[in-house]
């Protein structure tokens, strides 16, 4: 038999090389510690960041998440692609008939901010209501200074500049509490648009996930649009006073969100909650209006089961709770009932 | 070839003045359209190459990224380019050895009727959008519980590399001239035999031409890999097995975040990307010239 | 002995001769790959159209045409006719922005440049033709984008806004014009090396001669080399327009996700692939999905055609000019 050329043994030998390597050093990485896998929520994202090196030296479990947006959370953990999924916003009727033994756990609290570039405008200096908000998004309200939003600026200067309104282009809990809001304070939001992870804006520019949709404000001048108040924080972006319904303008602070979380009164069994837009009462007085809890979702018989059990619970507790709702990130304290509904639910998984 | 009525025009003299002019003033135009051409071309060229080289640091292979750092600590993006390596390489594992069996049925055994047959097929492969694939392997492999890997991601870029290679493959094999092969049939050496270690050997040069430029296509594939391998946490890892970050889906997602620190690394990788196709694109050429040489040689 | 057909390569052995089991392995496994490549190409065909099925048998062909994509549970609706709106529009100015040009480099590298320049200017190319689209996104987003809007899109709204091509300029960076000079920059290099080839292979004879019967540079150029490479270019523009009409990934970068369908060029879209990239992940239910699939045979149909009418007109082309491919006539 012909010798084979140097070049085809060569080949061979690199090949042979290469598979070889990729054995043993897919042997190596093989798993010796635990992981869990989880995607979904960008609001989240902070968090988990936070949560993951502290958990892992605490149990030795590893976190690997991926902010994928809520609605690609949900999508995963029901197509079983993680072990754990994380959305701001509840499922659906159809996805929690899709995702059959699926739990939704409400492990941390948090907000949507209309974030805005006006040049002129410093942060918090632009005060706004929901219907004003709703018309801006509906495209009713074009330019910065219309008289709608003069009426709520007395004394400060707006420029005659085209409002740009930017919203979430993926599947995302913060639209979810966002349209949820706008579909409280407008009949024509509620009617035209709706409620959902993913709506049909009437115009405006898509970002991608919370990172997206800041990138796309900073870079456009007279811009507003919603984002999770950690990376408003993160990214030194100007966020809005909003009137709530009582009255007052107030900002997405940690004391304020938790106002907010107080009109919880008992927790429904499946765990759905929305806390937009509290009512006029003088005990939500401080409430910011677009708070939202954001939930981990999770089969209850799995594989990882156990481990996830372990993770969530460690979650739920004061001190990773406290890790979290700091000047930085911007989660509020969850309240005692929602706590108690959340640890009941967690039994559940097993 | 007709030449389009030239001859009644060109014996015209008083007509030349102006024809001259006319031809200075195309000429003119070409000039232009070519220099605006080439400064898009050096503008976006510079701009990454630019950007990218003052970016460059080893953090960029070494270190994992941190998400949401609130400090400046040193992060990169080993965990990409170690889920580059490892999917490309075993995509690569998949698509050479079959597109090197279709090329040889097609060029060494079909009739002429299953060639033009399997060939339409090829070049209707070829044309499918990458996306389209991302989304037929996220069906067919992901969806219902299959979960991503890398395996998953290196199955969809190796569908986009095989008619490529195959093609290839087909066309050097051609080259192969037939005197070869009834001169080792002629002596007895079994079709098989002739195949695999004359005319193979004979045609190794293009085959790694047209592997190597397959490879340096699908390495900065983006679409497929984030059907397939796109949920992936910060951490390095080298198996397959897992979803593993991609250096194409890394600058994907850096692209649209508001930090500057993340722009500074997409453009990084970006420029080691880039530097890694233009490598293998000039790999390529030089193992075409090379195998060209010892065919015309031998 | 048999004699043999020399002027194709062996294919059976020849008779008297024993068949080895060799040669029915070597044939079964390389057949088995062919039959594996041909059954990929019709399982892609039949998993697009499986997946897009709960999708077709609600909307019907009437989804190519509505234009609405609400995945509000409780009022679902879906239609393809906004993205591809998007798809034709992006695609057919970045075709018509990318033409002269690449049509300009190919007749400068071909003829005019001096010597010493075509090498670099080859090479310019091609290193664009390597860049991945996903830099060019990158490079649409932080470079393109800011530029455009700044300058460019007032400059052409103050000079042709009377057509409604050239509306209100959009304070955003991503927009469908931004998206259509991307998708130009994509295509250029693959238009510009083929039409360079196609003139490359023009006979000297033809040029020659034209030249010698006195003729200017230019109706040389006019009625030999374009008569010539005419066909080839028609085929290279068609590939260009396919590669453009299958991006999903850079344009998605720098579209802006608009929903809306307008003649603004500098308003926000989406096309067919865009689309799908954006909202895939994280679709809200399976009629969603679904409908995204649609979206993505929709694509798949026209790439299709477009690769299909191309291949037609480089076969006819190779025909016209008697071209033999090796080995096989």
């Amino acid at each position: 038999m012909p010798r084979l050329g140097t070049s085809i043994r060569f080949t061979g030998a690199c090949a042979v090389a290469l598979a070889t390597a990729a054995t043993m050093v897919s042997a190596a990485g093989a798993k010796r510690t635990t992981t869990l896998n989880g995607a979904g929520s960008s609001l989240i994202a902070p968090a988990v960041a936070v949560w993951a090196p502290a958990y892992a030296k605490a149990s030795g479990t590893e976190i690997n998440y991926s902010a994928v947006g809520s609605g690609a959370g949900i999508a995963a953990i029901t197509a079983k692609t993680v072990d754990f999924g994380a959305s701001d916003a509840p499922l659906t009727d159809s996805q929690a008939s899709a995702c059959a033994d699926c739990v939704q756990i409400p492990w941390a609290l948090s907000a949507t901010v209309p974030t805005y570039n006006v040049p002129g405008l410093h942060s918090g200096q632009l005060k706004l209501d929901g219907p004003t908000l709703a018309k801006i998004f509906l495209g009713q309200i074009k330019t910065w200074d219309d008289p709608a939003i003069k009426k709520l600026n007395p004394g400060t200067s707006l420029p005659n500049l085209a409002i740009t309104t930017v919203h979430r282009s993926d599947g995302s809990g913060d639209t979810y509490a966002f349209t949820d809001y706008l579909s409280h304070v407008s009949a024509q939001w509620a009617s035209q648009v709706g409620n959902s992870t993913s709506v049909s804006w009437p115009g405006g520019v898509g970002g991608a996930k919370n990172a997206g949709v800041a990138a796309v404000i900073a870079s456009t001048p007279g811009s507003i649009g919603y984002i999770s108040v950690a990376y408003v924080v993160q990214n030194h972006l100007d966020w809005a006073r909003m009137k709530n319904a009582a009255g007052n303008y107030v900002l997405a602070s940690a004391p304020d969100i938790e106002a907010a979380a107080q009109v919880v009164k008992s927790v429904p069994a499946d765990n759905k909650l929305s806390i937009v837009d509290p009512p006029a009462s003088p005990k939500y007085k401080n409430a910011w209006p677009l708070s939202t809890f954001t939930y981990v979702i999770v089969h209850t018989s799995s594989a990882q089961a156990p481990a996830l059990r372990k993770f969530i619970f460690w979650a739920l507790t004061p001190k990773a709770q406290h890790m979290i709702s700091n000047s930085f990130l911007v989660f509020a304290p969850i309240p005692k009932v929602v706590l108690v509904a959340a640890e009941k639910t967690l039994t559940k998984v097993h | 070839m007709s030449v389009h009525g030239m001859t009644e025009r060109t014996l015209n003299v008083p007509d030349l003045q102006r024809r001259q002019l006319f031809n200075r003033g195309m000429e003119v135009i070409a000039w232009l359209a070519a220099l605006i051409a080439i400064a898009i071309l050096v503008v976006v060229v510079y701009s990454v190459g630019r950007r990218g080289w003052t970016e460059l640091n080893f953090n960029l292979l070494t270190k994992a990224p941190i998400p949401f750092s609130f400090t400046n600590a040193p992060q990169g993006l080993s965990n990409a380019f170690a889920g580059t390596l490892v999917i490309v390489a075993i995509a690569t594992a998949m698509a050479l050895p079959v597109g090197i069996l279709v090329a040889i049925y097609l060029n060494e055994f079909a009739p002429p009727a299953i060639r033009n047959g399997v060939g339409m097929a090829l070049d209707v492969l070829a044309g499918v959008p990458a996306i389209v694939i991302g989304i037929f392997v996220y069906g067919l492999l992901v969806a219902g519980g299959g979960g991503q890997s890398g395996l998953k991601g290196s199955f969809a870029l190796g569908i986009l590399m095989l008619p490529f290679v195959a093609r290839t493959t087909i066309e050097v094999l051609a080259l192969v001239p037939n005197s070869l092969r009834e001169a080792s049939l002629g002596l007895g050496v079994p079709q098989w035999r002739t195949t695999l270690s004359i005319v193979l050997p004979r045609a190794i040069g293009g085959i790694l031409t047209g592997t190597v430029l397959a490879v340096a296509r699908v390495a900065g594939e983006t679409a497929p890999l984030l059907f397939t391998s796109s949920l992936v946490g910060a951490k390095t890892s080298w198996n397959p097995l897992h979803a593993l970050q991609t250096v194409p889906v890394a600058i994907f997602e850096l692209s649209e975040s508001p930090d500057p620190k993340d722009h500074a690394r997409a453009w990084a990788a970006a420029f080691v990307l880039l530097l890694f196709i233009l490598f293998a694109s000039l790999t390529a050429r030089w193992l075409a010239t090379r195998s060209a040489r010892k065919i015309a040689g031998r | 002995m048999a004699s043999l057909d020399v002027t194709e390569p062996a294919r059976r052995p020849f008779s008297g001769r024993r068949v080895h089991l060799g040669d029915l392995l070597l044939q079964g496994l390389a057949g088995a790959a062919a039959a594996g490549a041909t059954a990929l190409v019709l399982l892609i065909a039949w998993k697009v159209v499986d997946g897009a099925h709960p999708s077709i048998s609600k909307f019907g062909l009437g989804f190519i045409v509505h234009d609405v994509w609400n995945p509000v549970s409780g009022r679902e609706a879906y239609g393809a006719a906004s993205f591809l709106f998007g798809t034709v529009i992006t695609s057919f100015f970045a075709l018509l922005l990318a033409t002269p040009l690449a049509i300009g480099i190919a007749l400068f590298l071909t003829e005019l440049a001096p010597r010493v320049v075509r090498g670099p200017v080859t090479a310019l190319v091609e290193t664009l033709a390597a860049v991945p689209s996903v830099v060019i996104g990158l490079w649409g987003i932080l470079v393109l984008g800011p530029a455009l809007r700044g300058n460019i899109e007032s400059w052409l709204h103050s000079g042709l806004g009377w057509i409604p091509l050239f509306g209100a300029p959009s304070a955003a960076g991503a927009s469908i014009f931004t998206a259509i000079v991307v998708l130009a920059i994509m295509i250029l290099p693959i238009v510009s090396s083929i039409s360079r080839e196609l003139f490359l292979g023009v006979p000297h004879e033809l040029k020659e001669g034209a030249l010698a019967l006195g003729t200017t540079r230019w109706e040389m150029v006019r009625g030999v080399m374009f008569p010539y490479a005419r066909g080839g270019i028609a085929a290279a523009l068609i590939l260009g327009l396919g590669r453009a009409m299958g991006e999903a990934i850079a344009v998605t970068q720098v579209i802006g996700g608009g929903t809306v369908i307008s003649w603004n060029l500098f308003n926000q879209g989406d096309t067919l692939a865009s689309k799908i990239a954006a909202e895939y992940q994280g679709a809200t239910s399976n009629l969603e999905v679904a409908s995204l699939i649609y979206l993505g045979l929709i694509l798949l149909v026209l790439s299709l055609i477009a690769n299909s009418v191309a291949q037609l007109i480089v076969r006819r082309v190779a025909r016209t000019h008697g071209v033999t491919r090796g080995g096989r006539g």
